[in-house]
């Protein structure tokens, strides 16, 4: 059964209609890379699956079930998190802050606990920030625990995004060019950093990316948009010769 | 860090017993104090009630409310409408019980205004929610304005209870205990990462409508509580007890002591209802050359100050030295100046000395927001880290890191 199934997903801002009866299916442990040139539509894509907008029409299946119109913080709950284009984190909060957050939406104790300063609530902070720290560590951001999340360099503040998604502990994990701003040693890092998310830890993962290099290197299925239509779907070695991406990405290497 | 009950039982019975020794203290030390200056201290505690709970919803949670005395008025309505009818027996007696029970009276009915207010509002964002919570607190007064239960332009009297400083110092550390708890739990940040970015935060599971509620509902409710400590503190409460002015003068406490900060908060509204107070005691007659001497001081001190703030970045002993001696060479300007000006016949000409509370208050926060525009504390509470931190003593690096 797929994770996720995206039928005729459409939305119209107005006039514009910025996803046109897109459709595609994620399995279990895909490393998924959605491409297309600038205002294609695949931001807006991530809006959809994450709940952010709902879809004029179409459906949106996760697991089997219909999230269609979920709101955001739900679909949170249910396993899909997402990282974002323009970084989006909280900014006067420190790192291991941040990332606490992220693994916030799985507490049990009440918030009567937590005004009170019972036990419960205590235990679960400290929790929390254990696991934080090891999320931290895995991005390779420890050392940088204590640091307000603004004072961090851009290529930092992405790789917190992605611990920050992955403290809610999702099954599917979208990630909004990662990779933008980074130089090539980050990059590198970068890669690793995902595959291993994938590999090690099991988490599905559909990322967009600009840097072909870095989704040919990366994906193992690539969808292609443009004017927020499919244009191509399937491996890297097909998507690289296909005309049609070509085209749509004429004058620049693919 | 890892968790100990015992270390937990024994910090928190200590703060308990802590807590209740500071109230008893500041009952002993007030038994004898003239009616004026029981008011006085009683009222600064309230709103330093009223400041770190507002402090929960503006700063904290972000939610830009400028209503805050409605909910403070609702619950000053409620002690006084309760203890003249239901509890008529109890509060003419006065019982000491009576007081928390109208406490946890206000701040329920304020809580469940808040609720009723905030739920439909709080979809709105921040200058729409501005508007909203401005029009509330105006609903409220003109409603206690024109009901005959609730003493139309008059009010309601309540009687006047010896024992309110205990519960106004107990309200304001409780108010600051909850916040403070709130802040060292999880819970606390999800509060504090809807402030910094709602769109993330619902991407992060947050419920916004839900933690935005709840701040504004706690908030209210803690203004109810202090409310009914009000009308027992005054002897009676009217309807322009509550007006714009208290909303504005909250939120200026919050926004003064540093959005967020408990501790900034809490100590800006002592300082901003003390000494706008104490002024009421200046002279009758002043002559003009003196405020006009000050001003000038003033603005020469704030554009050097700033100057030194954008340009020396260096050695923060040397840069508190430098500020240190702006602000003295300010003073003597001003003495000088008042001394040079009133030579001038024009400036020899005497005004009333109490018209100055009000703009004293408004140069203060310009001068303020031109030098610290994040508030005194801005984000940051006071801790003796933070002290050593500002000193530049060492940088702070928390346990975590180690663990
Ligand atoms: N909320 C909105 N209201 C109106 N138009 C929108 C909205 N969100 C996106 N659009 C439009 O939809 C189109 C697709 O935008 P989208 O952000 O998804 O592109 P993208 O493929 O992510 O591009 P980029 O590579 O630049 O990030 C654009 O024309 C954009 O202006
Ligand atoms: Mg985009």
């Amino acid at each position: 059964m797929s994770l996720l199934r995206l039928d005729e997903a459409t939305i119209k801002f107005g006039g514009l209609v910025a996803v046109n009866s897109v459709s595609f299916e994620l399995n279990q442990g895909d490393l998924f890379g959605l491409i297309g040139p600038n205002g294609a539509g695949k931001t807006t894509c991530f809006n959809l699956i994450t709940g952010v907008y709902a879809p004029t029409s179409g459906m949106i299946t996760f697991n089997g079930r219909n999230i269609t119109g979920t709101p955001s913080n739900k679909i949170a709950k249910l396993g899909i998190c997402r990282t974002f284009q323009n970084i989006r984190l909280y900014g006067s909060l420190s790192s291991l802050e941040n990332v606490v957050v992220g693994g916030f939406l799985r507490h049990r104790t009440t918030l009567g606990s937590a005004l009170c300063y019972l036990p419960g609530a205590i235990k679960e902070t400290e929790q929390l920030k254990h696991q934080a720290l090891e999320l931290l560590k895995l991005v390779d951001l420890d050392d940088v625990a204590n640091v307000r999340s603004k004072d961090l360099p851009y290529g930092k503040q992405r790789r917190l995004e992605i611990a920050r998604a992955m403290a809610t502990q999702p099954q599917l994990l979208l990630l909004d060019e990662p990779a933008a701003g980074m130089n090539p040693q980050e990059k590198m890092e970068l890669l690793q950093m995902v595959k291993k998310i994938r590999d090690e830890l099991g988490v599905t993962v559909l990322l967009i990316e600009h840097d072909m290099k870095f989704v040919m290197n990366l994906c193992e299925r690539i969808f292609v948009l443009d004017h927020g239509e499919e244009i191509a779907q399937g491996p890297p070695s097909e998507i690289r010769n296909d005309p049609k991406v070509i085209a749509a990405y004429l004058g620049e290497a693919v | 860090m890892k968790f100990n009950f015992g270390k937990w039982a024994a910090s928190r019975i200590g703060s308990i017993l802590l807590a209740f020794a500071v109230c008893f203290l500041a009952q002993f030390m007030l038994r004898g104090a003239t009616d004026y200056s029981r008011l006085l201290f009683s009222l600064a505690g309230l709103y330093v009630t009223l400041a770190v709970s507002l402090n929960l919803i503006n700063g904290i949670t972000g939610q830009f409310s400028i209503g805050h005395a409605a909910f403070y008025q609702i619950g000053a309505y409620t002690g006084a409408l309760l203890a003249s009818t239901v509890f008529k027996n109890m509060a003419d007696a006065a019982n000491p019980l009576w007081l928390p029970i109208a406490m946890v009276c206000g701040a329920i009915v304020s809580g469940l205004a808040g609720f009723i207010v905030g739920l439909p509002s709080l979809r709105l964002r921040g200058d729409y929610l501005a508007v909203v919570t401005l029009g509330i607190g105006e609903i409220v007064t003109i409603i206690a304005k024109n009901q005959k239960a609730l003493g139309e332009a008059y009010g309601l009297s309540a009687s006047k209870y010896p024992s309110t400083v205990f519960f106004v110092v107990l309200l304001a550390i409780i108010t600051i205990a909850v916040c403070r708890n709130l802040l060292k739990t999880a819970h606390g940040l999800s509060f504090l990462a809807v402030r910094e970015d709602e769109i993330a935060s619902s991407a992060m599971g947050v419920n916004l409508t839900k933690t935005k509620v709840t701040a504004f509902v706690l908030g209210s409710a803690f203004a109810g509580a202090a409310g009914a400590l009000y009308a027992h503190t005054k002897g009676f409460v009217s309807p322009t007890d509550f007006s714009m002015d208290a909303s504005f003068l909250i939120l200026t406490m919050v926004v003064l002591g540093g959005t967020g900060s408990i501790t900034g908060t809490a100590i800006a509204a002592i300082v901003l209802f003390i000494v706008p107070e104490k002024m009421r005691d200046l002279p009758p007659s002043i002559a003009v050359a003196t405020p006009v001497g000050v001003a000038i001081a003033i603005i020469t001190s704030v554009v050097i100050l700033k100057k030194i703030q954008d340009n020396f970045h260096g050695n923060p002993y040397k840069r508190l030295g430098m500020n240190l001696g702006v602000i003295a060479g300010g003073v003597v300007l001003a003495m000088i100046m008042g001394r040079l000006l009133v030579l001038i016949p024009t400036f020899q000409s005497t005004i009333n000395g109490q018209l100055f509370r009000m703009p004293v208050l408004a140069v203060t926060l310009v001068v303020l927001m031109l030098l610290r525009p994040q508030g005194i504390f801005g984000h940051s509470e006071f801790s003796w880290s933070w002290v050593q931190k500002v000193l530049g003593k060492r940088p702070v690096q928390e346990v975590e890191v180690a663990a």
